[in-house]
């Protein structure tokens, strides 16, 4: 079979460029390593709130806080970078956080029906509130942001018409609520204590979940299938990737992650609040996403770098309220963050594609 | 490159594919009518036409892309649907599209072996073998003599030629029966176009591969090419083998616009003068 005749050309004739400046060594961590420059960003941030706050931000009891709320964001925004990469966007997210724990707590309430099973069942329903956002968008094609921007009102109207936007106080069931949700750190309670460490635990599932995500993405079939769809999905058709059926699945991945989060999110609070989910915390996940290094122009994207993004926006939310600034302050600030994260994000892009890096 | 070396197309080759009487419409707009083609083993087709003669909606047509709104497609004797271009595949036949079919964002080595990965069992999960993937196309693509900087690079770091390449390569990859390339020159230099030329020369005179070609340079048609056909409003307007026809005669009939029989005609008209 090989074609004697043709000889290899030489790598200097194909315009294989050697890098050499600093500025463009600079590029290549850049655009390789996209979770290891958040990272620094966080390091940083930690730093200067550590500071500001004379020790009191990595305090066991300040960082429950902190990793309680990068937990929940981080769930929604790794679900949604899955989404961005296939070129889609779920605004609906919230709507599901509210809805899955509240069917949980009100089957409890109602019928006794054992949380853990509540649990399965909201994470279903979130599954295939996904599988609709997915349909719709992929059948009808109707564009996923007016989709799930349908299904957010939907789903928010059907939730608060239940009780009358009442919550319901959730009961607390063992093992169920160390596994998945405890009341945050106190603090009489000592580091290696059973309270201790399970005040942790909806941080530790977010890791867990987000690792398996991560491998998912980056070493399955599923996850190969994934980036060929957002970066040429006609292309990908034609080679014969089902993109419609990968567009549907990362709906219904990011469906059963948001309800997850808010199943954890109710376990801590031991009630279900009909408007937990506000749209403004979906939008948030976006913000962290975005800071974590995925853009929304599909087929690349990290997931590791959406939960360090979500834990960036976590500690702005709570660090500058705990050196003193106003609560509101925070959104200025991640509100510049996700523009110069945006812009450097495609910057990096553009100059590594124009200097073949 | 020796084109002495390739043998005559044998007189008894099977047909291997047989596209009859396909028609397609988009709404208003027709591409296809009624159009036959028959391809034998180990020969190279070309198929010419003006732009929107519907060469690259026949193409789709036989790659599973498109789905013909009448006709048949009869494939190793037996006749054949596709519902997507996974049905093709398996059926043996490849395709290299114009726009290439890579993915940007996805290394040489992953675009090599899309839909067609290689797995390795991890604790009972099923993850791709990114080692094997890598090492095989780097084999692979050194055999066929294509240089790039690294089987690791994402295509968009690539050059049009070594896109095409890459392209070509992961078609031929799959041992096809039928491998149908959609103006696989289009974008390619001198020195790059010999390069694939060379494969395409390299699968005839094997034999073994049949080969559908798109392409304008009619110049390289009749250095690698066994048989013509000229597509023409959507209709076959000339089916002959190079060595019955010329350049000239080609190039004659394309601008006409018409079939060799017309032209003939016409000139016999002339030739005996008005009525």
């Amino acid at each position: 079979m090989p074609p004697t005749a043709i000889q290899p050309a030489k790598k200097s004739a194909l315009g294989v460029k050697v890098p050499h400046t600093t500025t463009e060594r600079l590029l290549i961590l850049l655009s390789r390593y996209r979770e290891a420059s958040i990272a620094v960003v966080a390091i940083v941030l930690v730093i200067y709130f550590q500071l500001g706050s004379d020790g009191g931000f990595l305090s066991p009891q300040f960082i429950s806080v902190v990793l309680r709320d990068t937990g929940r964001l981080g769930l929604i925004a790794a679900a949604e970078v899955m989404l961005m990469i296939t070129g889609e966007i779920d605004l609906s997210l919230s709507a599901i956080f509210s809805i899955a724990p509240y069917v949980m707590a009100l089957l409890s309430v109602t019928w006794g029906v054992p949380l853990a099973v509540g649990a399965v069942i909201g994470v279903l329903i979130g599954i295939l509130v996904g599988a609709i956002n997915g349909i719709i968008t992929v059948r009808f094609r109707v564009p996923s942001l007016i989709t799930t921007v349908g299904t957010l009102f939907f789903l928010q109207g059907i939730v608060v018409s239940i009780y009358n936007s009442q919550p319901i106080v959730a009961p607390v069931e063992q093992p169920f609520n160390a596994i998945f949700g405890q009341s945050l750190y106190q603090p009489t309670d000592a580091l290696l204590s059973w309270h201790g460490v399970t005040a942790f635990t909806p941080f530790l599932w977010a890791v867990l979940l987000v690792l398996v995500l991560a491998l998912v993405l980056n070493r399955t079939t599923f996850g190969l299938h994934t980036i060929a769809t957002g970066s040429n999905i006609i292309g990908a058709r034609e080679i014969g990737v089902r993109t419609d059926r990968m567009k549907i699945y990362n709906f219904m991945i990011a469906g059963g992650f948001a309800a997850f989060a808010g199943i954890i999110n109710t376990a801590q609070f031991t009630s279900a609040d009909p408007q937990a989910g506000s749209p403004f915390l979906t939008l948030q996940a976006i913000a962290a996403a975005v800071i974590g290094g995925t853009s929304l122009l599909g087929g690349s994207g990290t997931v590791i770098g959406a939960l360090i993004g979500a834990f960036v926006v976590a500690s702005l939310n709570n660090g500058l309220v705990m050196i003193g600034a106003q609560a509101t302050v925070s959104d200025i600030y991640l509100g510049a963050a996700i523009i110069a994260a945006m812009i450097l994000s495609i910057q990096v892009d553009r100059l590594r594609t124009r200097r073949r890096v | 490159m020796n084109t002495q070396a390739i043998p005559p197309l044998a007189a008894d080759a099977p047909v291997v594919l047989e596209m009859s009487n396909i028609s397609k419409s988009f709404g208003a707009v027709t591409a296809l009518v009624d159009v036959s083609i028959k391809l034998r083993q180990g020969e190279v087709l070309a198929l010419v036409g003006d732009n929107g003669a519907g060469k690259s909606t026949l193409i789709k047509i036989l790659s599973g892309f498109h789905q013909p709104d009448t006709g048949t497609i009869v494939s190793q004797g037996k006749e054949v649907r596709f519902a997507s271009p996974r049905d093709a595949r398996a059926q043996g036949i490849e395709t290299v599209y114009q726009d290439l079919a890579l993915i940007g964002d996805l290394s040489v080595f992953h675009n090599m072996f899309l839909g067609r990965e290689y797995h390795k069992r991890v604790l009972g999960l099923n993850l791709l073998d990114n080692r094997k993937m890598r090492e095989q196309a780097q084999v692979y693509l050194d055999t066929l003599g294509i240089s790039i900087p690294s089987v690791n690079s994402t295509v968009d770091l690539l050059s049009g030629g070594q896109r095409q390449c890459i392209a070509v390569a992961r078609s031929i990859y799959s041992s096809p029966k039928i491998l149908v390339l959609d103006e696989p020159l289009a974008a390619l230099g001198v020195r790059e176009s010999a390069h694939v030329l060379g494969l395409i020369q390299n699968l005839r005179q094997q034999r073994q591969v049949s080969v559908i070609l798109i392409v304008h340079n009619y110049n390289q048609i009749f250095e690698v090419c066994d048989r013509i056909n000229f597509l023409h409003s959507g209709e076959i307007a000339l089916d002959a083998s190079t060595a019955d026809t010329s350049e000239e005669e080609l190039i004659r009939i394309v601008k006409s616009g018409l079939g060799r029989n017309a032209i003939d005609a016409a000139a016999a008209e002339v030739r005996s003068g008005p009525v």
